[in-house]
């Protein structure tokens, strides 16, 4: 076969191969090696987006160390996976069960769940804003109905709870397609195994179907986490990082120290170290968590 | 005869130096060369742009504008620092605020204005001469303030009546007492405390009450905060009350509390009239305007803050001289001034709004706006400090949102946010 004057039959397949992968390597060099290597030179000079960058050695390294601010955040990051894993998981699960059980419009459900995934942060942002003010229609029903209102946003307790809800609503379409996945490639027949045993409901749970979905739980999980470490349009947009520092997320630091405070030097560090950890508490979920699950 | 040849030696020269500045901008335009002015995304400021540069290149008085909105997807000043650092910024780029100002400093980013041609006549013209001292950075002026937006109170009239007051409250115990009255209805509040929760929202909350309480004295000074004395703490304390008695809300994120009546009063600046003539037009005629609250009621006007906001020339242009003849040009003359006044409502910053006639005739009818020009005098700009952002962000993290929740008494709150925010001054310096 010739395309033009080239022979494909005179061209190896490893070179037709490496032709294809080249596009990838040059988007990667590109967008991702250029930006970190310069990320890293960033990180050792002193540079003010005018100026040429001077090489500063560990200084940066040991004032982001003593930033209170930048480790606070990092903090939040645990409070924010505290109230976030349990309840996007529970609600995942709960969408996956559900999801197996419906007969027609499965697809449909399915689709209206992942519109919240691929909705403008920005916009729904405003609407929990709204949602969740003191004086918003949440509360005036709490109030009306109940007689008491929830500082969901304004009190320095409540307010990564309700971040957390948000982020759930917008993730819980995605993750329970991925946990369902794994649910509907369990064979019935352990299921029926377990049936002749007697098993209870619970057990048939923590001893058949989680384990079974183990891969796709630990898929879940690093995904989770990858999004605690990333957060930044709800609490940017919600709550300002507010009350009192304790939504406060590593990239609304970030954020604030390049272009706020005009020292990228400073934020390309404190970036460094937020995927270093971000990479290290997965690494630790996964060696606790992940299990090879075979079907002898 | 010797007068006669002086007077024949300078008008040559005068004619000679504007032939050649004329055939040196007829050669700049001819070259392509332009001026690129950015304006604030805002729909009145832009109108008055489009006439004022439309009138401008008409009449061939110098190199011809091009102008637009400032690109800004999230804030001006990040288009504006991008636009610096991308090599593409324009020569003229209004909308700019104290703190962004010395940053752009700092950076060596600006034009001192001040050893400009015409400068003198300039200021001079607008009776800027007092305005201009409070925008002075080093003895440099880098920026030339366009507008100066008091910050005052808005007050719901027919709530008063009602609840039986006739006064426009001027104390805080007035508020105290209007608060304890309203608040007794289901779900009320007396006033709105906290504009909002960004960092910019405390020019319209504790700096604006801080001011008033301490007759302009200014929150930072010296690369120090100042506002560790008795004005800050009567503001905490006034706050603290408020919040323990419910008588106000955490937020008021869901609608404007003037609007829906949660409120009887709340922080406003000038540009809140035309919003409100094109949204709640009902609501702007039962609105009392009155001075920011004080502990007593001093002699003579309150102080306040002003909101305001200026152009600069940037150091990266090619063509300064010709950016600041437009710049003379638009802002020497009255009329244009009144344009922009009818424009946007914003007070215009010059030393003579209150007395020059051209302006009389549009305040006649604008009760609202004259009350706002009237206080401009008394209206104080924020810190020129390149940590804005941190100073106010410390002052509601660790001051008012500690006493707001009764985690921290006013003294201890006060003394947090001034440590803090020394701290953040040093690193500056």
């Amino acid at each position: 076969m010739k395309i033009g004057n080239i022979d494909l039959g005179e061209i190896k397949e490893s070179q037709i191969g490496a032709a294809l992968a080249i596009s990838f390597l040059l988007f990667n060099v590109v967008f991702w090696a250029y930006p970190f290597i310069w990320l890293v030179i960033l990180s050792v000079t002193e540079w003010r987006f005018f100026d040429v960058p001077t090489f500063s050695g560990l200084k940066n390294f040991f004032i982001v160390l003593n930033d209170p601010e930048f480790w606070r955040s990092v903090w939040n990051v645990i409070r924010f996976l505290g109230y976030y894993v349990p309840i996007v998981l529970a609600c995942s699960l709960g969408f996956a069960f559900g999801l197996q059980h419906i007969g027609r419009g499965k697809v449909f459900i399915a689709l209206s769940f992942l519109v919240a995934n691929i909705s403008s942060g920005v916009a729904y942002s405003l609407v929990f804003e709204k949602i969740f003010s003191s004086t918003g229609p949440l509360n005036t029903f709490l109030a009306d109905w109940f007689g008491f209102t929830i500082p969901w946003l304004s009190s320095p307790n409540m307010a990564m709870l309700s971040i957390s809800l948000v982020v759930t609503w917008k993730f819980v379409g995605y993750y329970g397609l991925i946990l369902y996945s794994g649910l509907v490639a369990i064979p019935q027949e352990i299921y029926d195994a377990a049936e002749l045993d007697n098993t209870k409901p619970l057990t048939k749970l923590f001893k058949i179907t989680l384990p079974m979905i183990n891969a796709q739980l630990v898929m879940v999980l690093v995904f989770a986490i990858t999004v605690a470490f990333g957060i930044f349009t709800e609490p940017y947009m919600i709550t300002g990082g507010g009350p009192m520092e304790s939504t406060n997320m590593p990239l609304l630091v970030i954020y604030e120290t390049a272009f706020n405070r005009l020292q990228p030097s400073r934020a390309a560090l404190m970036a460094i170290i937020i995927a270093l950890v971000s990479y290290l508490a997965i690494k630790i979920m996964r060696k606790f968590l992940e299990k090879n699950v075979e079907l002898v | 005869m010797n007068n006669i040849i002086g007077i024949i030696l300078v008008a040559g020269l005068l004619l000679l130096n504007g032939c050649s500045q004329s055939d040196q901008t007829t050669k700049d335009a001819s070259a392509g060369k332009v001026i690129k002015l950015w304006v604030a995304p805002e729909e009145s400021q832009e109108a008055f742009w489009k006439i004022v540069v439309e009138r401008w290149n008409k009449s061939g008085l110098g190199l011809p504008v091009e102008f637009k909105t400032i690109p800004a997807v999230e804030s001006s000043e990040k288009a504006i620092l991008t636009a610096l650092v991308a090599d593409n910024a324009p020569d003229i780029s209004t909308n700019i605020f104290s703190g962004f100002s010395t940053q752009l400093a700092g950076l060596g980013q600006l034009q001192d204005l001040s050893v400009m041609d015409g400068y003198q006549e300039l200021v001079s013209v607008r009776h800027m001469e007092t305005i201009m001292q409070d925008w002075d950075q080093n003895g440099k002026k880098y920026v030339f303030p366009l507008y100066s937006n008091p910050t005052l109170i808005w007050w719901r009239r027919d709530i008063l009546q009602r609840l039986g007051i006739t006064k426009i409250p001027e104390t805080y115990d007035d508020v105290y007492a209007l608060s304890k009255q309203y608040a007794a209805s289901d779900n009320k509040y007396g006033m709105q405390i906290m504009t909002g929760k960004i960092w910019y929202d405390r020019w319209f909350d504790f700096i604006s009450f801080y001011y008033a309480a301490s007759n302009g004295k200014p929150y930072v000074k010296d690369g120090r905060a100042v506002y560790n004395n008795e004005a800050g703490l009567a503001v905490l304390t006034f706050m603290e009350t408020i919040y323990k008695n419910g008588w106000t809300a955490l937020d008021f994120e869901s609608d404007d509390p003037l609007t829906t009546g949660l409120v009887v009063g709340g922080v406003r600046g000038p540009w809140s009239i035309s919003f409100f003539e094109r949204m709640y037009p009902d609501t702007l005629k039962k609105i009392v305007v009155g001075p920011m609250i004080t502990k007593h009621k001093g002699e003579g006007k309150t102080f306040t803050l002003a909101d305001s906001k200026g152009l600069v020339i940037f150091k990266s242009s090619k063509v300064k001289e010709a950016a600041f003849d437009f710049i003379s040009w638009v802002f020497s003359n009255d009329e244009i001034s009144l344009l922009w006044l009818e424009k946007t409502s914003l007070p215009p910053a010059r030393g003579d709004l209150m007395d020059n006639v051209i302006f009389k005739r549009f305040y006649d009818t604008h009760p609202m706006a004259r009350q706002y020009a009237s206080y401009v005098n008394v209206a104080i700009p924020s810190a020129f400090t390149q940590s804005t952002i941190d100073v106010q962000k410390t002052m509601g993290f660790e001051m008012i949102d500690p006493v707001k929740f009764g985690i921290k008494t006013p003294k201890e709150a006060l003394a947090d946010a001034i440590r803090r925010t020394d701290k953040i001054l040093q690193a500056e310096h």
